[in-house]
């Protein structure tokens, strides 16, 4: 319990200094400080009244322990170029980003654990030998190139799926869970999310291989052996059981990770997530927009990171039963 | 070959290895006579009946074509291997020179020292990667620069806290007590005994980091936030990709540079693994 | 008719600085409801050998030839699969150290009942009956079946190791180094329960040990080996107080008192041969301080006399003044001088 809470203060200390580094982060921008919040085109009512929420006209101090106030509410400001609340089209794209993270990442690491736990299982087998460079390989391709190749193929060449975004034009729903399941969106999550998981595999799989190669040597396995257990039972619930706790923490980690780094594959299929709303944002220079969702996805990656430690701690009996 | 293997420390029977030094080498020789392989990347060529040779398939005179703006794809190509080794090079040695000394100084010295430079580890380490690079690149403008030093600021961690951990295991050994008792100083423990014993791990580290510094930089060029003066494979990319290079069906204009990035990134996974089976029978001991 | 009669075994390990010959000539018998030390310095072989009689052998790990026959059947040179069904129902296994040998994701009690229903066909209840009582058996609270293996302290678990090897009524316990981990008083007591439940259940023990202390408090009879290969075999009170192969010799010189317990073998001068380019003639010769020009050519074979003591020295008639000289410690340290 006690470790617990250490872990929940060094992620707050975390949180707190991500926070700060992205208030001075926002200062850096060319220009006038108060374009933090404020664009010319907003209605002089509508500037006086940042001004006053953000305190653009006080001392940086003031403006930091304001800054703070408001992040804590989730007030990030109006967005530039839509003139709504940043918090609200934050949280319009974040079903989209999630449906797609969540469903790769699942997919690469169970492909990845099971064809890892194989390949060792394998060891000094032709599967190995071509397997291993294959795995490599894919890991180093850029994610939006496997993409644009994907694209290339299955969308401009054979015309099977859409080329982008989420939904067909025009497309009504009576509710997000509604879109979300409806099989317009679902044809057009095939591309996007066929990219990330290709990209995402390698890290369980090589984990999950290397792991496994480890665990197979250790006393227990050799004793299940002796005990006359069935192979498959001794694999599976002793070897790959053991091998999984690494890869459990790497999920966790990994998901925190690809919600940030969708960037890339989001915006190759022009997918309206919290990745591609931060490219336009700062390529539009909307730093309201661009601050929130920086933060929003750092709070992500955060709060995974912290996961990643407690699912250990759960998961591992040594730990747990300490 | 084989002296070169030898020079670098690399296992000379492991297959993956010895390709991933070729394809290293060959791309070097590219990058080094890149001039003499190709012509200006940015010169817009005409046909000989004086329309603008936009779009062209491969053939004799542009072995891969050239672009919606009549430039000379394989020139660009061939110049992209340059802008790919500096940013790898370049942003691999930072990082990889940062993350040695906060692991060696982490490790060695311990208590607060130790506690402070490993929370800064975990700020670096919640801080979303790409996000960040992009930012950056868009604040303090899209120069090379600048996106060498967002991949330092956030990629050193990684680095420190192996370095650290097989510090935290020298420093138990014996040679390190008895020079300790023997009074020499910090510094010379440190260079003496110790960085000898971490440098194979930092270059291992090394020959990763060249690989995650090129994907970086692909993406932001990609992005539209790479740097604007030079030609890079990402930035080829992207104008394949704007220019609705997939739509024709131009695979000879966006399949090049891919696979460039995926062979010098893979040559140097090839590579630390190798390393890695022949270094780490050496750190289990 | 032994229970277990090993004969010739030979296994060799593929390393990267070439075959290493861990056992050349493996002889050895178990009797029916006998414990039998096996007894060598680390890296002789016994703990290849007592491993290999399960057939569970590293990857690296080739049998090279010899039979291993258990109640009458060669099993290494018979099928596979009727080698694998005699494992834990007749040949169960206690390791060196159980930290590692129980798995530690799973609960003890669950690790006891898997084998129970498992091998032993047993269904869920009778299977936590019967973990109770073999908790109990070994001196273990049958409450504690449910923590994990890091919660057990050293002799617990070695305990818990004992309990599951003998789950299922077995007919041979091959225990490799079962109390090397612990400490001395905790030793004696698992020591103490192994041969008591040993007694009582009728069951065969072969004890791999490199401790003579332990041969001499629990074992009927002692095989002793040297680089791979058996040198000597006979009942302790034999092997220990008449020994007729000098590596024994040197073994037991060590000991003059055999009840004062904890000792280890005490080294003798110079190191054991390089298993990759063993020396011709006896393996021992180039540290035996009674080695003769044909012990360094001919390799002795193991004769057994009338007693069935057994022992592979060219000069084992002479075993008794031999055994009278080596008693004197400057024989050895001379010998070290005279070597270097």
């Amino acid at each position: 319990m006690r470790s617990v809470a250490i872990r929940f203060a060094q992620m707050l200390l975390v949180l707190w200094a991500v926070a700060t580094i992205l208030f001075f982060l926002f200062r850096l921008m060319p220009g006038d400080p108060t374009l933090a919040y404020i664009d010319t085109t907003f209605t002089a009512e509508q500037q006086e009244e940042l001004m006053r929420q953000f305190g653009l006209d006080r001392s940086l101090a003031e403006q930091y322990l304001l800054y703070f106030a408001n992040v804590i509410q989730g007030e990030f400001g109006t967005s530039f170029r839509s003139k709504r609340p940043v918090f609200t089209i934050i949280f319009e794209v974040l079903p989209n980003t999630l449906a797609l993270t969540v469903l790769s990442i699942t997919i690469a690491y169970i492909f990845g654990v099971l064809v890892g736990a194989w390949l060792a299982w394998r060891r000094g087998s032709i599967a190995e030998a071509v397997g291993i460079p294959l795995v490599l390989t894919l890991r180093a391709a850029p994610e939006f190139w496997l993409g644009m190749v994907l694209l290339a193929i299955f969308a401009f060449g054979l015309g099977w799926l859409p080329s982008g975004g989420a939904n067909s034009a025009g497309m009504q729903f009576s509710s997000t869970f509604d879109r979300l399941t409806s099989p317009d969106f679902l044809r057009h999550l095939i591309l996007p999310a066929a990219t990330l998981a290709l990209y995402l595999q390698g890290l369980p799989l090589l984990l999950m291989r290397s792991n496994m190669l480890d665990v197979l040597q250790e006393d227990y396995v050799m004793m299940a052996r002796m005990k006359g257990l069935p192979e498959w039972r001794i694999l599976l619930l002793h070897a790959a059981r053991n091998a999984l706790l690494p890869v459990v923490t790497a999920f966790a980690l990994g998901l925190g990770a690809s919600v940030g780094g969708n960037v890339v594959v989001e915006t190759v299929f022009s997918w309206p997530g919290l990745g591609r709303v931060l490219v336009d944002a700062v390529a539009s220079s909307d730093y309201p927009l661009a601050q929130g969702a920086f933060m929003f996805i750092a709070l992500i990656l955060i709060v995974m990171n912290f996961v990643a430690d407690l699912l250990y701690t759960v998961l591992d009996p040594r730990v747990s039963h300490g | 070959m084989p002296s070169l293997m030898r020079a670098l420390r690399l296992p000379q029977n492991d297959p993956l290895a010895i390709i991933g030094v070729t394809i290293y080498v060959v791309f070097l020789l590219v990058a080094l006579f890149a001039d003499v392989l190709a012509s200006d990347p940015f010169e817009i060529l005409f046909t000989e009946d004086g329309n603008l040779a936009a779009n062209l398939p491969p053939s004799l005179a542009y072995p891969l074509g050239t672009t919606n703006l009549g430039r000379d794809i394989f020139s660009q190509l061939v110049i992209g291997t340059r802008s790919a080794f500096l940013v790898g090079l370049t942003a691999a040695g930072a990082v990889v020179a940062l993350g040695t000394i906060v692991g060696l100084v982490s490790g060695y010295f311990g208590g607060l020292t130790d506690q402070i430079l490993m929370r800064l580890a975990d700020i670096a380490l919640g801080i979303p990667f790409l996000p960040f690079v992009i930012v950056l690149a868009a604040f303090l403008g899209p120069q090379t620069q600048n996106v060498v030093l967002a991949i330092t600021v956030l990629l050193w961690p990684n680095t420190a806290r192996v370095i650290r951990s097989q510090v935290l295991t020298l420093r138990e050994r014996g040679f390190v007590e008895a020079a300790r008792v023997a009074g020499s100083s910090d510094l010379r423990i440190i260079r003496v005994h110790i960085a000898p014993n971490i440098m194979p791990l930092s270059l291992l580290y090394g020959s990763i980091a060249i690989g995650w510094a090129i994907l970086t930089e692909a993406s932001i060029s990609f992005l539209g936030f790479g740097p604007s003066d030079s030609i890079s494979w990402g930035g080829m990319l992207q104008d394949a990709y704007a220019s609705q290079a997939l739509s024709r069906g131009s695979y000879y204009w966006f399949i090049p540079p891919g696979l460039c990035i995926v062979l010098v990134v893979v040559a140097g996974f090839f590579i630390s693994r190798g390393y890695e089976e022949i270094l780490f029978p050496k750190l289990k001991d | 008719m032994s229970l277990l009669r090993v004969r010739g075994l030979a296994i060799d390990y593929a390393t990267k600085g070439g075959t290493l010959h861990a056992v050349s000539r493996g002889t050895l018998d178990v009797g029916a409801a006998e414990v039998v030390g096996l007894v060598g310095e680390s890296g002789c072989g016994k703990t290849t050998l007592a491993r290999a009689l399960t057939g569970i052998v590293p990857r690296n790990a080739t049998f090279m030839g010899g039979e291993i026959v258990f109640e009458g059947r060669d099993v290494l040179n018979g099928p596979p699969d009727a080698w694998r069904d005699l494992l834990w129902r007749k040949i169960s296994f206690v390791p060196q150290s159980s930290m590692n040998a129980l798995d530690p994701v799973y609960r003890v009690g669950a690790q006891m009942t898997e084998v129970l229903r498992l091998r032993g066909g047993m269904g869920r209840a009778e299977a936590a009956t019967r973990s109770e009582e073999l908790f109990a058996m070994v001196g273990l609270d049958p409450r504690r079946a449910s923590e994990y293996p890091h919660q057990f302290s050293g002799g617990m678990r070695q305990r818990a190791a004992i309990a599951m090897a003998l789950a299922l009524h077995p007919a041979l316990v091959i225990a490799d180094e079962p109390v090397t981990a612990l400490d001395v008083i905790v030793q004696r007591q698992v020591l103490d329960t192994l041969r008591d439940l040993q007694s009582r259940l009728g069951v065969s023990v072969l004890l791999v040990t490199h401790d003579i202390s332990v041969v001499a408090y629990v074992c009927d009879r002692v095989v002793v080996m040297y680089a791979g290969e058996v040198i000597e075999s006979g009942t302790t009170r034999a092997v220990l107080e008449a020994p007729r192969h000098p590596y024994t010799m040197g073994l037991t010189n060590a000991f003059p008192d055999l009840e004062r317990a904890g000792g280890t073998l005490a080294p003798i001068a110079g190191a054991p041969p390089d298993l990759r380019a063993p020396p011709q003639g006896c393996r021992f010769a180039p540290r035996c301080p009674f080695a003769q020009a044909r012990c360094r050519a001919e390799t002795p074979p193991l004769t057994i006399d009338a007693d069935g003591h057994a022992s592979a020295c060219w000069r084992s008639d002479e075993a008794a003044a031999l055994a009278e000289n080596a008693k004197d410690p400057s024989t050895w340290t001379l010998m070290s001088t005279s070597a270097a």
